[in-house]
C-alpha cells in the first residue's frame, strides 16, 4: 500500500467522526432516558438544543422512537450510523473486511428496529458494543499508523465537539484535547496548529468559552 | 454556398503551392472552469499531398500539453488546465507546402476494413437508400466500362449529390446524422461528408470522412476520401471538386466525432459560455 | 463422492458471515437502489481432479488463442485477410473499436482477466457457452464463500482434499504485477451503487491495491497519477478496471461520462499504464465471434480445440440460415449484441406471430443473430426451504494471463432459481455456489 489518497483520508477522519458521534450519542441518550421515567417536566427539548438538533418530537415517547431509529430525520442516531457505514464501505481495502464487518454488524442490528417499538436498549447496546469492538480492531489489526491516527483524530475532534456543546467542565475537555493533539500531529495530513495552541488555552481560562471550542476544533483540517 | 473560385484542378500542373493557416479559438465563461481537459486535432499532417513546414501554438492559459497522435494518425495536442480560469483560447499559426498531388498512397490496406462500413453519424436509412437505388443504373452504367469503377463511382455520386442537396447554415447540428440530414434536404460541410459517406459504402467504395481547412474558408472544412486502386483521393462534395493544393487536410477518421478538431471538458460554474472560432488560410 | 453433510448443517451459520462481511450486490429497482444478499447455496459443485485438468487445457488453449485474435484484429488483420473470419463479423460489429488500431497491450495481453461459461451436459459433455473478456465478474464470491465454510464447518475440509480457492488473489496480483508499468496498482470502480461492489472492494483489500472512483485519479504528464493525503501525487502503474470501455475516458469514447479519467486512453497510447483489461476487448467476446472461436484456434495454435462450443449456427451463411428455419422450434436464438441473459429466446416458446416476426427479422438482419441447439444440461441440486431440489447451473471458470495462463483451480457456479428458468445471471435472481476442484 502506497501513500493513502486524499479521498481515503478524508472517509477515515468522518468515519471516525461519525462512529463517535453514534456512540456517544446512544449512551447520553441512556442516560436521558432514565431521566425521563422519573421527571414532571420533558428535558427532551433541552436534549435537543443542547446538542444543537432541531426539536421535531411531539413528545417524550415520540422523541424516545424516533430519535435513535427515525431514518427519514437527518440528525438520529441511524443517520449518523449510515453515514458512518457510507464512509466505512468505500475503505473495504484500507482499513480490512475485518473492522469493516463491526460497521455492517451495527447496520444490521439498528434495522431490527421496528420504529413503532418503545424500547429497543438491546439493539442499542448491541451497537456500541459493535463500535467498541471496531475501535479495538482498528489497533489490534491496522498495521498503518497513519490510519490508526486519521481515524482517531476523527474521533477525538467529534468528542471534543460534542462535549463543548453540552458544556461539560473543562477538565474533562482538556482531557480529550490531550488526547486528539498527538492524533492530529501524526495523522500525516496538513493542519493548523494554532488552532491545537488556541484548544489548550481556551480550556484554562476562567471563563470557558465554549463556542470558540467548537469552532476551533471544527477547523483544525 | 462556397465560391468556387478554383476552377477545374485536375487539369491544372501540379505546382507547388505554398498556404498559411491559423485557427484560433477563443472560448469565454460568465463564471469559472476550475480545471478543464482538452484534445486539440489542429495539427495538419504530413502526406503524400501536403507538408507541414513549420508550426506553432500558442495556449491560455498557460500551462505544459502532450502531444500525441489519434488512432487514425491525426496528431493531436492535449493536457489539462489545472487552475481556474474564464477564458481558454489558444491559436496555431503555421506553413504548409502543397505538392499538387492528386491522392495519398492506401500504405496500410490492413486499415481499409475500418472504413468500409456503416458507423456512427455515417449511417444511412430508409430515404438515403431509395435515393441511392434511384442512382443505381447509372452507376452501374459508369463503371462497367471504367478503368477505375470506384472512382467513377464516386465521382457521379458527388455531382449528383451536390446537385440534390442544399448548403444551408444552422439547419442541422453536429449530431445530425446522414439520414437526418439527407431528410432535411439541406445542410453544411460535415453533413454532405455524411451523406456522401453513406452513398459510397451503399456502392461498396470504402471511404473516409476528413476533417481540415480550404483556402478563403472562415470556418473549418469536411469532405471525403474514397479508395480506388489502393489510393486514397480526396473529393469535397460540397463544392463538387476533386481535392488538391487548396484543401489542408487534418485528419480523417469514420465519421465527424473521429476527427473533431476541439473536445473538451469542465468543472465548476461555467455560467454562459461563448465560443469564437477564427480560421484564416491563404496562399503565399 | 467428498461428504458435505456436516456442512449443510451450518448453512445458517455460513449465511450469517457472508452477511457480515457485506457480500452482496445492488440492484436498482423502480429507480431506487438496494442491496441484496447474493443468494449462496452450500451443496457445492464438485469437479475431478482430471476433469479438471481437462477443462484447464482447454480454457488456457481458448484463452491464449482469443489474445492472439485481439491482437491481430488491432494490428494486422491476418486472419481477415486469410478469410478465416469475414470481414463483417469483425468490423460491423459493435464490440470492434477503431480507437484501438495499434495501441499495443503492455506484454501484449489484452484479456487478463476472462470469464469463460461452461455447461455441463447431460451427456457428460462440457460445452462453452460464452467467453466474457471485458469485465467478468464473480471469482470473489466463491472466494470468500469457501474462507467462511471452512470456517463454519471444518471437518468437512478436512476430509477432502480440495484445491484451496482462495488463493484468487495472489494469482489477481501476480497478473497485475507482470504489466504494471511502475507504479501503485489500483482497482477502478464506478462506484459503490455498482452491483459488484462489494467485489470490487474485496479484490482491492485482497490484492493489497487501492480502490479508487474516477474523479480520483488524473493525468498528467502523460502519466496517471492519484492524489495523496500530504498534498502530493502519487504514479500509477496499473489499472484493474470495473468500468466497462465507453466510460474509461470522456476525451477518448462516450463524452458524457462522469466515472472516467480524462486522457487515460493517451497514457495508455504512449505505454505509460497498463489497463487490465485492454480496452476493445469485446469484437473477441460477441455471439457471432464465439462460432469462430474453435476455427482461430486451429488457426493460431495449429492445435484442435479440446473444449467444444455448444453447437451454433450462423444464419449469416446461407445454408445455416436454411437449417435454422428448419429446425426452428429445437433452436434457441440469441441476439449478439445483448448480454446478461437478455435478448435470448427459445423457438418452441414463441407464439405463431412472435414467430413470424422474428423471421422476418432474422432474414433482414441476419448477421444480428446466432442460432443454438438447446443443450440438455445437467441439473444440479439446491436446497430450498428444507428440500433439495434440481436447477440449471453453469460454470464461470476464470483464466488470468500473468507471466503465464493460470486457470483459477474453482470458478462461480450460479444457479437459476426458477424451475423453468435457463437464465443463471445474478441480475436476474439467480444464486451461486462454491465449486470445489479436488486435489486427486
Amino acid at each position: 500500500m502506497g501513500f493513502i489518497s486524499l479521498e481515503q483520508a478524508d472517509r477515515l477522519f468522518w468515519l471516525g467522526r461519525y462512529t463517535e458521534r453514534v456512540y456517544s450519542t446512544i449512551r447520553l441518550y441512556f442516560t436521558s432516558a432514565d431521566i425521563m421515567i422519573d421527571e414532571a417536566t420533558d428535558s427532551y427539548p433541552k436534549f435537543c438544543s443542547d446538542l444543537d438538533i432541531p426539536n421535531v418530537y411531539s413528545d417524550k415517547d415520540d422523541f424516545l422512537k424516533r430519535y435513535p431509529f427515525d431514518k427519514t430525520n437527518p440528525d438520529s442516531i441511524i443517520s449518523n450510523l449510515i453515514r458512518a457505514y457510507d464512509n466505512a464501505i468505500e475503505l473495504r481495502e484500507t482499513i480490512g473486511s475485518e473492522p469493516l464487518s463491526y460497521i455492517q454488524l451495527s447496520i444490521y442490528d439498528m434495522n431490527k428496529v421496528n420504529t413503532k417499538m418503545t424500547s429497543a436498549f438491546h439493539e442499542l447496546q448491541n451497537v456500541i458494543d459493535h463500535i467498541l469492538a471496531f475501535w479495538g480492531i482498528v489497533d489490534d489489526m491496522i498495521d498503518s499508523e497513519q490510519i490508526r491516527n486519521i481515524i482517531k483524530a476523527g474521533k477525538r475532534i467529534e468528542r471534543i465537539d460534542l462535549y463543548a456543546r453540552l458544556g461539560l467542565p473543562a477538565k474533562r475537555i482538556s482531557r480529550e484535547i490531550n488526547r486528539m493533539i498527538p492524533r492530529v500531529e501524526k495523522s500525516g495530513l496538513k493542519y493548523n496548529a494554532e488552532k491545537l495552541e488556541n484548544l489548550k488555552s481556551l480550556v484554562t481560562a476562567p471563563e470557558i468559552d465554549y463556542y470558540k471550542i467548537v469552532s476551533e476544533a471544527e477547523t483544525i483540517f | 454556398m462556397t465560391a468556387r473560385y478554383f476552377g477545374s484542378a485536375l487539369e491544372r500542373d501540379t505546382v507547388l503551392q505554398k498556404l498559411h493557416f491559423n485557427y484560433c479559438m477563443d472560448i469565454a465563461y460568465s463564471g469559472a472552469a476550475d480545471i478543464c481537459y482538452y484534445t486539440i486535432k489542429c495539427i495538419p499532417e504530413t502526406n503524400a499531398r501536403q507538408k507541414l513546414v513549420s508550426y506553432e501554438i500558442t495556449i491560455e492559459p498557460e500551462h505544459t500539453l502532450s502531444i500525441g497522435k489519434d488512432s487514425f494518425g491525426a496528431l493531436q495536442a492535449y493536457g489539462r488546465v489545472p487552475v481556474r480560469h474564464n477564458r481558454f483560447r489558444y491559436m496555431i499559426d503555421g506553413v504548409m507546402e502543397m505538392t499538387g498531388a492528386l491522392y495519398e498512397e492506401a500504405e496500410n490496406a490492413d486499415k481499409t476494413p475500418i472504413f468500409s462500413y456503416p458507423y456512427g453519424l455515417n449511417r444511412s436509412g430508409e430515404e438515403l437508400e431509395k435515393y441511392f437505388n434511384s442512382l443505381k443504373d447509372e452507376l452501374e452504367a459508369a463503371g462497367r466500362e471504367a478503368k477505375a469503377p470506384a472512382y467513377e463511382k464516386s465521382m457521379i455520386l458527388m455531382h449528383r449529390l451536390h446537385q440534390d442537396f442544399a448548403y444551408e447554415k444552422g439547419q442541422t447540428g453536429v449530431t445530425t446524422t446522414a439520414e437526418e440530414a439527407w431528410k432535411l434536404g439541406k445542410g453544411v460541410c460535415q453533413d454532405y461528408a455524411h451523406i456522401y459517406t453513406a452513398l459510397c459504402h451503399l456502392a461498396g467504395i470504402p471511404c473516409r470522412y476528413t476533417a481540415g481547412f480550404l483556402v478563403g474558408e472562415g470556418a473549418s472544412h469536411a469532405w471525403v476520401e474514397i479508395l480506388s486502386k489502393g489510393k486514397w483521393i480526396g473529393l469535397d462534395p460540397t463544392n463538387d471538386v476533386i481535392v488538391i493544393d487548396k484543401h489542408i487536410k487534418l485528419g480523417h477518421g469514420r465519421d465527424a466525432s473521429d476527427c473533431h478538431i476541439n473536445r473538451g471538458t469542465m468543472r465548476g460554474y461555467i455560467g454562459e459560455q461563448t465560443q469564437d472560432i477564427r480560421v484564416l488560410v491563404e496562399e503565399i | 463422492m467428498p461428504g458435505y453433510d456436516m456442512l449443510l448443517d451450518q448453512t445458517d451459520a455460513v449465511n450469517e458471515l457472508l452477511a457480515r462481511y457485506g457480500v452482496k450486490f445492488g440492484i436498482y429497482k423502480n429507480g431506487t437502489f438496494n442491496e441484496q444478499l447474493f443468494p449462496f447455496d452450500p451443496i457445492p459443485r464438485i469437479i475431478e481432479a482430471g476433469e479438471f485438468d481437462y477443462l484447464e487445457r482447454g480454457l488456457k488453449q481458448r484463452v491464449v488463442a482469443l489474445n492472439m485474435f485481439l491482437k491481430d484484429i488491432y494490428s494486422k488483420k491476418q486472419i481477415v485477410k486469410d478469410k478465416v473470419i469475414p470481414e463483417d463479423f469483425i468490423f460491423a460489429s459493435s464490440g470492434y473499436m477503431a480507437e484501438c488500431e495499434d495501441v499495443t497491450p503492455v506484454k501484449d495481453i489484452y484479456s487478463h482477466i476472462s470469464g469463460i461459461d461452461l455447461v455441463k451436459g447431460k451427456d457428460d459433455h462440457w460445452y462453452i457457452l460464452e467467453d466474457n473478456l471485458r469485465v467478468p465478474s464473480g471469482a470473489s464470491y466463491p472466494m470468500i464463500a469457501r474462507n467462511l465454510c471452512r470456517r463454519c464447518s471444518p471437518e468437512t475440509f478436512r476430509d477432502t482434499r480440495l484445491q484451496d480457492n482462495r488463493d484468487y488473489a495472489k494469482l489477481l496480483r501476480r497478473t497485475m504485477d507482470n504489466v504494471n508499468v511502475g507504479g501503485e496498482s489500483v482497482v477502478l470502480t464506478p462506484g459503490r451503487y455498482n452491483s459488484a461492489y462489494f467485489e470490487h472492494s474485496y479484490l482491492a483489500e485482497q490484492t493489497g491495491s487501492i480502490l479508487v472512483s474516477g474523479h480520483e485519479l488524473f493525468v498528467d504528464d502523460d502519466k496517471l497519477y492519484y492524489r495523496t493525503a500530504d498534498g502530493g501525487k502519487t504514479r500509477v502503474g496499473v489499472v484493474y478496471r470495473r468500468i466497462s470501455d465507453d466510460f474509461m475516458d470522456p476525451m477518448n469514447f462516450n463524452p458524457e461520462s462522469l466515472i472516467g479519467i480524462p486522457h487515460i486512453y493517451d497514457v495508455i497510447r504512449k505505454g505509460n499504464l497498463a489497463l487490465m483489461n485492454a480496452i476493445g476487448n469485446g469484437v473477441a467476446d460477441d455471439k457471432g465471434i464465439y462460432y469462430f472461436v474453435p476455427k482461430m484456434i486451429k488457426y493460431y495454435l495449429g492445435e484442435e480445440p479440446v473444449l467444444s462450443n455448444a453447437p451454433t449456427y450462423l444464419p449469416f451463411y446461407e445454408e445455416d440460415m436454411k437449417y435454422t428455419l428448419d429446425k426452428f422450434d429445437n433452436l434457441v436464438l440469441k441476439d449478439v449484441a445483448e448480454a446478461g441473459g437478455y435478448g435470448v429466446v427459445f423457438g418452441n416458446k414463441m407464439t405463431k406471430e412472435q414467430k413470424a416476426s422474428f423471421i422476418e427479422l432474422l432474414k433482414k438482419e441476419p448477421r444480428r443473430f446466432i442460432a443454438q441447439e438447446v443443450i440438455d444440461f445437467q441439473d444440479l441440486d439446491i436446497i430450498e426451504g428444507n428440500e433439495r431440489v434440481a436447477r440449471k447451473a453453469d460454470l464461470r471458470a476464470f483464466v488470468l494471463m500473468a507471466d503465464e495462463p493460470l486457470v483459477w483451480k474453482s470458478g462461480l457456479t450460479r444457479f437459476s432459481r426458477n424451475p423453468d428458468s435457463f437464465i443463471v445471471n445474478s441480475s436476474q435472481g439467480g444464486g451461486f455456489k462454491d465449486t470445489w476442484v479436488l486435489s486427486h
